[in-house]
């Protein structure tokens, strides 16, 4: 029983990350802040797939996930798939303490996680594949985070009971 | 017995995961070193995230698709009325430029017959439609329904009735990928109809303006000038319309493309003659 639901949550929170992806990666001028809003989203699951729902296929998500938003948004492979794998490395090295956090640390950590990630992405397609360092970019993201943030986490622990 | 073999059994299962995540990360690792060459994988990856994953999210995100389209029609109605006003009136304007171009045009006909001079230096290879676009975040990418069985190779020029849009970087057997001018990665070689100054220009990254990163000899170019492509490079037929300079600073000019980017619905691929 146990298994199933822990099973069922995880699909559900694959199948937000397939939505948020898809509706992403295809623009919609009129509605550019809704491509803006389900690539935070798809960020933001991501890293509650690792913090929560940690396992060994999320390497294999973040290599296909890494691997077409970096083809299908910056046309080479690059920023977004160091980012993602960087990501699950490193939540390896500080599990350890992570546990020992209450839940409003681990989730101020989160929020700062979710930001770092841009600031990384933006980086790398700025060093990697000469994209301008978009600050109007990172703020836009910076103020979807905030409005979907509590939402989003309130959701997902919704799923998860 | 039956912990040992427990034992062996994880023990395995943790290398096996092991290999895993080194293998993934080593796969990664190569394939960003490699992800600008012209390898068979890398190409093979980018045709299948053309040809099968954007048809996968385009059919996921259909419901945010209609919502766009139905706030598209409401603005469209909206402004009819203002609209009607302005074609009216420019139905009148162009009138009276279209008795002007048919006196132009026959005035050509003569002329290139006294110059032995060819019509145009461009041939058709296909007017495709848009299918989806990537140019909210990061880099400015459109999808077209035609790809290499319809004679679109890499390289190509696309075009519409406004002037250049960009150049085919990608094709599949029934799609292919279009970097717009206003991608910072897209440089193209242009000059001024009035004064031939020769200058390279790429995107701005704001998506709306095209930014010179190179001027031949440091000579600006005025204000409203008209730019075309050169032709230098061979990659772009030349006298393809651009933009028009918009702004001119010290060392580096910025031209307002002639193409309106967010409303593209048919393209045309081209080559020189």
């Amino acid at each position: 029983m146990e298994f199933s639901k822990f099973f069922n949550s995880t699909i559900k929170l694959n199948i937000i990350l397939i939505i948020s992806f898809s509706i992403s990666v295809n623009s919609f001028i009129l509605l550019s802040n809704v491509n803006n809003a389900f690539y935070v989203l798809f960020h933001l699951t991501f890293i509650y797939l690792i913090f929560y729902h940690y396992h060994y296929y999320l390497y294999l998500v973040a290599l296909v996930y890494g691997i077409l938003f970096d083809i299908l948004l910056l046309n080479n492979i690059g920023a977004h798939l160091i980012t993602f794998l960087s990501l699950l490395i490193l939540f390896i090295l500080i599990r350890k303490y992570l546990i020992r956090l209450s839940s409003y640390q681990i989730i101020f950590i989160y929020f700062i996680t979710l930001i770092i990630l841009f600031l990384i992405e933006q980086f790398l397609a700025n060093l990697i594949h000469n994209y301008k360092f978009n600050m109007s970019s990172i703020f836009n993201f910076f103020l979807i985070s905030l409005i979907i943030f509590i939402p989003t986490i309130f959701l997902f622990t919704k799923l998860d009971k | 017995m039956a912990p040992k073999f427990q034992i062996k059994v994880f023990q395995i299962s943790t290398f096996i995961k092991n290999l895993t995540i080194i293998s993934i990360v080593t796969i990664s690792f190569l394939l960003v070193f490699f992800s600008k060459s012209d390898l068979y994988v890398i190409n093979g990856i980018k045709s299948i995230s053309t040809s099968v994953i954007i048809p996968i999210t385009r059919v996921i995100s259909a419901p945010v698709n209609a919502v766009s389209n139905l706030v598209d029609e409401y603005n469209q109605f909206r402004s009819l009325k203002f609209e009607n006003k302005l074609l009216q009136e420019e139905i009148i304007r162009l009138k009276k430029w279209q008795t002007l171009a048919i006196q132009n045009s026959r005035e050509n006909k003569v002329l290139k017959k006294l110059l032995n001079a060819t019509d145009n230096n461009l041939s058709l290879v296909k007017t495709a439609s848009l299918i989806n676009r990537n140019d909210t975040i990061y880099s400015k990418l459109i999808n077209l329904n035609a790809g290499y069985e319809d004679k679109i190779e890499k390289n190509m020029s696309a075009i519409n009735e406004r002037g250049l849009l960009g150049k085919v970087i990608d094709t599949t057997s029934n799609n292919s990928r279009v970097i717009l001018l206003t991608d910072p990665n897209l440089s193209i070689s242009v000059k001024t109809i009035s004064d031939g100054i020769f200058s390279l220009l790429s995107g701005n990254g704001d998506g709306k303006y095209l930014v010179s990163s190179f001027i031949k000899e440091n000579k600006m170019p005025r204000l409203g000038d008209i730019v075309v492509t050169s032709g230098t490079a061979q990659i772009f037929p030349v006298d393809l319309l651009v933009g028009k300079v918009a702004k001119v600073e010290k060392n580096r000019f910025f031209v307002l493309p002639f193409v309106d980017f967010e409303n593209i619905d048919y393209v045309q691929i081209v080559t020189s003659k």
